[in-house]
């Protein structure tokens, strides 16, 4: 169970969260849905216990992030590897240094994500997104948090994203994810979370919202705008 | 396997467009008793959706009858499934949009059913219409 409570976080004098408030049981696919600025990415970073919130707290089955490390995972919006990395020498290094990553996984992920085997700087960034979310999803967590898996890279690229995130779903883990782009991805959320200027202005089940007649991308038209 | 499934996010929950999927495909015939379904992380796969929302689709098709669980084995079309019973509700349903439009249009169900007929005749060939 992660529980988030009242969460305030500030650059200098800009407000980036507002009072988060929400709990997501495991096993549950969250989409942390808002615009750019809205403060995803400050949330997911809060969550993954790289910052600390200014006032509230984030509690992972009882206990902050910090004091959970090995059960979290954090995918960033950009590359963090080194140019002249490759996605086996990244493995190379995670052997033995993270005792979360599973090498059969791994290689099982970049084969079916058809990932090369060549640096990252040489890789096209759809090819660069699908690397960096094996090696996110060969973590064996109970937390993965994925900052704009979708954004910017090539829609072959974005459905094998989508199709191993629905391979690699299991009921005791939980998922989030954060985008601007709503469409392709809705159908893997069980629920959405509407960001907008570091607040939640709506969190609901999202076959409910179906059943009000409302596709998520109309809600987030209608909320976000 | 007979099973085309196309969901469409803005139309409505998603597990029911899954349940109404199965119904139309046993009704058309492209399912029939004692077919076997793929499983539900490969359904949830292959239509991308979560994995939970297919489960639900298949926990009420059961409810409904449509199919049973053999443990280990899957899910199956249930040999006694009534597939005049969906055909019917199927076009039931289409009869209904139908009479939607004609009176949307200012027809009774008599007009319409003799554009129906109309249609019919001049159609000739269903293939060609």
């Amino acid at each position: 169970m992660l529980e988030i409570q009242n969460v305030h976080k500030q650059y200098l004098k800009t407000p980036a969260l507002n009072g988060v408030s929400f709990t997501v049981s495991p096993g549950q696919v969250v989409g942390l849905l808002g615009l750019n600025g809205a403060g995803k990415t400050t949330l997911l970073k809060v969550i993954a216990g790289l910052l600390l919130p200014d006032q509230g707290s984030v509690h992972l089955d009882g206990m902050p992030p910090r004091k959970q490390r090995g059960r979290i995972v954090y995918l960033p919006e950009q590359n963090p590897w080194p140019e002249q990395a490759s996605p086996a020498r990244v493995a190379a290094l995670l052997t033995g240094a993270d005792p979360t990553f599973d090498r059969g996984r791994y290689r099982e992920l970049l084969s079916f994500l058809e990932v090369p085997d060549r640096p990252f700087g040489q890789m096209s960034r759809g090819q660069r997104a699908r690397a960096n979310l094996a090696l996110t999803l060969a973590r064996r967590v109970s937390l993965y948090l994925l900052d704009e898996p979708l954004a910017g890279i090539d829609l072959i690229s974005r459905d094998r994203i989508l199709k191993a995130l629905v391979r690699e779903w299991r009921e005791d883990a939980t998922l989030i994810l954060s985008t601007h782009e709503v469409g392709e991805a809705e159908g893997l959320f069980e629920r959405a979370v509407f960001l907008k200027k570091g607040r939640v202005v709506l969190d609901t089940s999202v076959e409910a919202l179906r059943e009000q007649g409302k596709s998520v991308v109309e809600t987030f038209k209608e909320v976000l705008a | 396997m007979g099973l085309r499934l196309h969901i469409h996010p803005e139309a409505g929950p998603i597990f029911e467009q899954i349940v109404a999927g199965v119904k139309a495909a046993i009704a058309r015939g492209e399912l029939r008793p004692g077919d076997k379904l793929p499983s539900a992380r490969a359904l949830a796969e292959e239509l991308r959706v979560n994995p939970n929302t297919v489960i639900r689709a298949f926990a009420e098709l059961e409810r409904e009858g449509i199919t049973e669980t053999r443990r280990g084995l899957g899910t199956f079309v249930r040999e006694d499934v009534d597939r005049a019973a969906l055909r019917r509700e199927l076009l039931a349903a289409a009869a209904r949009r139908y009479l939607e439009a004609a009176r949307s249009l200012g027809l009774n169900p008599e007009e319409a059913a003799a554009v129906l007929r109309e249609v019919e005749t001049d159609a000739g060939d269903p293939k060609r219409a």
